[in-house]
């Protein structure tokens, strides 16, 4: 799945926890420097923020009007 | 990798949702013992003390409970000790339920007037702890706006409430019939319905794999119901009785729009299989959709509340058959889970760790879920012919309730007998 902000997109709105984690873990691992991914989810997924963050990722979140949150995940 | 650092332990939510079904089990146990006379009105101290057993026992100890564990999920903050927190809090809230029921069936100032202190202290403490962990934290989801609102409606609806025990305590002169109604719309409206909705925004499509819920509609929902509530409040001050009428039918349809809203999301749910969580926020819908129905209704028509039964009635429907199966539904997601989150952070990489449905297997959830509609059903006709069925469904109501119970005690035994066993794996081998 592909989307205009990148190639590298996760969604994960209809899976359980931790699925939508584990996913973006594995996604980071293989971004390459300087590309960046998108999680899709119906939530604010605070916890990956905090492992994000610890790992020295940056991310910013976009609601949209059907209630999906974007993450765009990068290095 | 899936450490969700600094958890609260899960000692910390476990002993509220332990405690609650007791709670509930209390009420179905005095309904039994007292029997019809408790139904004769919504006003006998009975049902006072049932209803209040159900709301603050049940109610009120698994949202704070659960509040604790939540925060850091859902809005990104910690509170300072969660388990010091968990400890005071819950031991207020537990204090508190007793002294208040037990004040309104032996209608003791004394009991009355402890039990008014107790619960606003607790709450208030609590506030104050939540309130410094949320200041400055940006509400980025409705979700986050939701909780700081449903706190303020919690403020609003523990002040109203002492108010209104210290003033039954000491006879004060206040306009208790106008000033109960509005205590009831900031419990259930303001803090219940809106703690609800913030909760639903993220769990719904999470456990039930449903779409999301609609940006926008979600910004306002607290904020609208709110507003009412304080609307309500400036109609009680003027006595302006239309006006009340008027702001309890936009209450109601509000209402009814955020839970036909999550009904239509529910239709389109991506999970064929209907679990228990499922099948318990169905009833909540059906059950609260008619409640405010019925509450819309009298407020078009007021004679209708005078019909016997009309309160008692509606209030079961909303209480039992909405707010009890919406969390019921969501502990019955939350418990599980927790236990296998906390095993999976304990064990060693690579060991397994039980699947969710050994920690509590879908059959267990889903009989108790028979026992509570049975529960529902006996006390709804109980409303209608209390001479009959009173004690049946007390009874009832007890058997829903220690079921749950049991259920909750198995899953908390099991989670501890899988840590023992990870902790001798642990151990170093000298």
């Amino acid at each position: 799945m592909s989307h205009s902000k990148t190639p590298h997109v996760v969604d994960a709105r209809y899976m359980e926890p931790p699925e939508p984690f584990v996913q973006t873990m594995e996604m980071l691992d293989i971004l390459k420097p300087g590309e960046k991914m998108l999680l899709l989810l119906f939530r604010e997924p605070h916890p990956l923020y905090k492992v994000l963050t610890q790992n020295g990722y940056a991310y910013e979140t976009e609601l949209l009007a059907d209630g999906t949150f974007e993450i765009l995940i990068w290095r | 990798m899936l450490s969700f650092e600094n958890a609260p332990p899960f000692a910390a939510p476990l002993r509220f949702f332990l405690t609650a079904p007791l709670f509930s089990l209390a009420a179905g146990l005095l309904l039994m013992a007292a029997g019809p006379d408790l139904l004769a009105s919504r006003w006998t101290p009975g049902l006072l003390a049932a209803t209040h057993l159900i709301t603050v026992g049940f109610m009120l100890q698994i949202m704070l409970g659960a509040l604790i564990q939540i925060l850091p999920v859902v809005a990104g903050v910690n509170l300072g000790n969660p388990l010091r927190v968990a400890r005071w809090l819950h031991a207020g809230l537990s204090a508190g339920a007793i002294l208040l029921a037990s004040g309104f069936l032996w209608g003791a100032p004394a009991l009355l007037s402890a039990a008014a202190l107790t619960l606003a202290l607790t709450v208030a403490a609590f506030l104050v702890v939540t309130g410094w962990a949320l200041y400055g934290v940006p509400s980025t989801s409705p979700t986050i706006r939701g909780i700081k609102v449903a706190l303020v409606g919690l403020a609003g609806a523990v002040g109203l409430g002492t108010l209104l025990a210290l003033a039954i305590a000491h006879g004060w002169a206040i306009p208790l019939p106008l000033l109960t109604d509005l205590h009831v719309g900031w419990a259930l409206g303001a803090w219940a319905g809106i703690l609800l909705a913030a909760m639903a925004f993220v769990v719904v499509p999470m456990f039930q794999l449903t779409p999301g819920y609609p940006a926008r509609p979600s910004w306002w929902f607290p904020r609208l119901m709110l507003g009412l509530m304080l609307a309500w409040a400036l109609a009680v001050h003027l006595d302006a009785a239309l006006a009340i009428r008027l702001i309890q039918a936009s209450a109601a349809l509000l209402g009814i729009a955020f839970l036909l809203l999550t009904l239509r999301l529910q239709m389109q749910r991506r999970r064929a299989r209907a679990d228990a969580t499922y099948r318990y926020w169905q009833l909540g819908l059906a059950s609260a959709i008619f409640a405010l129905a019925m509450l819309l209704t009298a407020a078009v028509w007021p004679p209708l509340a005078d019909l016997g039964g009309w309160s008692t009635f509606a209030g079961i429907m909303l209480l039992v058959g909405g707010f009890m199966s919406f969390i019921i539904g969501m502990l019955y997601k939350i418990v599980p889970f927790l236990a296998w989150l906390h095993l999976q952070n304990q064990a060693k990489p690579g060991r397994p760790v039980p699947n969710m449905n050994k920690i509590l297997s879908e059959a267990a959830m889903r009989h108790q879920m028979r026992a509570h509609a049975a529960a529902l059903v006996l006390l709804l006709a109980a409303a209608i012919r209390p001479d009959w069925l009173a004690r049946p469904a007390g009874a009832a109501l007890a058997l829903a309730s220690g079921w749950l119970f049991y259920n909750l005690l198995g899953a908390a035994l099991r989670y501890r007998l899988h840590l023992q066993k990870v902790d001798r794996e642990e151990a170093p081998a000298v």
